[in-house]
């Protein structure tokens, strides 16, 4: 008999142990729990992003008709505690996901319209919210994701991203809410860098269910009566040794359309710039009430 | 994820697990360095069954991970075996073993890559081509190794020739 055959002959007798199934099934069980867990994660973020979607123009609709058709609901709506008899403003929707170690939390407002009979819609502005706050979570995860590849290909390990704690935050803040305006900020950050962080102002004038602007609260010559306030108050501020930077270097230049503000008790316009927009980044936002 | 492939993965598993004992086995001469390797490639395999590029090259995709594996164990045996100055006594285990290991053992002195070539070539009956895929040489290198392996065991051609080609 050759060598090749003998060998061949011990290999086929070689006794399999009762503890091999058993070792290879303990195995395919840790590896099935790890897919579920991972598919878990997955559908529970595939079914956030698209319920945000649908969910929002179902719940406006259900809620609109609601408040025309059963009086029953308004009166229920309004037992709720409310400052103002108007409207409110609600988690329209939260949830929490995380994949690749980076966590996302986002809540989502709604205003609702408590009073009957106002004529006032707010369908348009809900979604607007919704829509910016879904760009805002995928931009941001978009973001997240190019920073995770970029720092597992120049050598970071996946131990070392988990303990970045990446977090992607969507959350709102009522600023005013009275019988005559609603005030409210929705606000995007991103923990990991200044840089994506966003915040939109929302003012709602009850009345009339219009968007306020600083035309509506200051009159028509608002533009030179923002300018020459916030001027005067920098002014004010450099004298207390806050550092602004210079105009020709970024500073404050003059408010555009685009400039942010809110509504204090005072019915005031309080106008908002962003960290570094108009100071270095330690001032953080700063603001200035316009009037009063 | 796909679904499908990593159930025929499974399925694969299942269905050849004693085959990868008794090739784990023919490395380690050891029921418990055997079950680790197993152990361990499955792992490997159900972990990383997404780089699996043709779902019908399940076959010796897995056994790439096995001899890989294999071929691991071994190696940090040598290591142990020269910081812990073991080699007398690996000596004196040889002297004492029966006739029916000593011709495995001289399959076992082979270099590492010659004795997978040899393995799954007899043991497990794989086309050359297949060898070549899981070692990761091409079909030439997988026949000249094979036919050095052949040379240094003395087989008589008449033998070998039944089986290279």
């Amino acid at each position: 008999m050759g060598k090749l055959t003998e060998m061949k002959q011990h290999y086929e007798e070689i006794p399999i142990p009762g503890e091999l199934a058993l070792r290879v099934q303990q195995e395919i069980a840790k590896s099935r729990n790890r897919q579920s867990q991972r598919e878990f994660h997955r559908l529970r973020y595939a079914r956030a992003m698209r319920a945000m979607g649908t969910a929002a123009a179902a719940v406006v609709l259900v809620f609109t008709m609601a408040l025309n058709t059963v009086p029953v609901f308004a009166v229920e709506a309004a037992r709720l505690p409310v400052i103002g008899g108007l409207a409110r403003v609600l988690t329209f929707r939260a949830y929490e996901t995380e994949q690749n170690d980076i966590a996302v939390s986002v809540e989502i407002p709604s205003i609702e319209m408590i009073a009957q009979d106002t004529g006032i819609r707010v369908d348009g502005i809900n979604q607007e919210i919704l829509d910016r706050c879904s760009r805002y979570v995928q931009q941001a995860l978009a973001r997240a994701e190019d920073y995770r590849t970029a720092f597992l290909e120049t050598g970071g390990t996946p131990e070392e991203w988990a303990a970045h704690n990446i977090k992607i935050t969507v959350d709102y803040e009522i600023l005013r809410q009275d019988d005559s305006y609603l005030s409210f900020a929705v606000r995007g950050s991103e923990n990991w860098s200044g840089a994506g962080n966003e915040t939109r102002y929302y003012n709602l004038d009850l009345t009339s269910g219009k968007e306020v602007t600083l035309r509506d609260l200051l009159g028509d010559d608002y533009e030179n009566l923002a300018n020459e306030s916030i001027r005067g108050q920098i002014a004010e501020r450099e004298q207390a040794g806050m550092v602004f930077f210079p105009e020709d270097a970024g500073g404050f230049s003059g408010i555009s359309e685009d400039t942010q503000f809110y509504i204090n008790a005072n019915h005031n316009p309080v106008i908002v710039f962003a960290k570094y927009e108009i100071a270095n980044g330690a001032a953080g936002e700063i603001e200035f009430e316009i009037g009063g | 994820m796909n679904q499908k492939l990593y159930d025929n993965l499974i399925r694969y598993i299942l269905d050849h697990q004693e085959r990868f004992y008794r090739l784990a086995y023919s490395y380690t001469r050891n029921q418990e360095d055997a079950l680790d390797v197993v152990q361990n490639a499955v792992c490997r395999a159900l972990e990383a069954y997404g780089s699996i590029r043709n779902p019908d090259a399940i076959h010796t995709w897995f056994y790439r991970i096995l001899t890989n594996e294999c071929l691991r164990l071994l190696k940090t045996r040598k290591k142990d075996a020269r910081t812990a100055d073991l080699e007398e006594a690996d000596a004196v285990y040889y002297e004492q073993a029966y006739h029916r290991e000593n011709v495995d053992e001289e399959l076992d002195r082979l270099e590492p890559e010659v004795q997978t070539i040899i393995r799954l070539r007899f043991f497990e009956e794989m086309s050359l081509k297949e060898i070549a895929e899981i070692t990761g040489c091409n079909v030439n290198t997988v026949k000249t190794r094979l036919y050095r392996g052949l040379k240094q065991l003395k087989e008589t051609m008449e033998e070998a020739a039944l089986w290279v080609n």
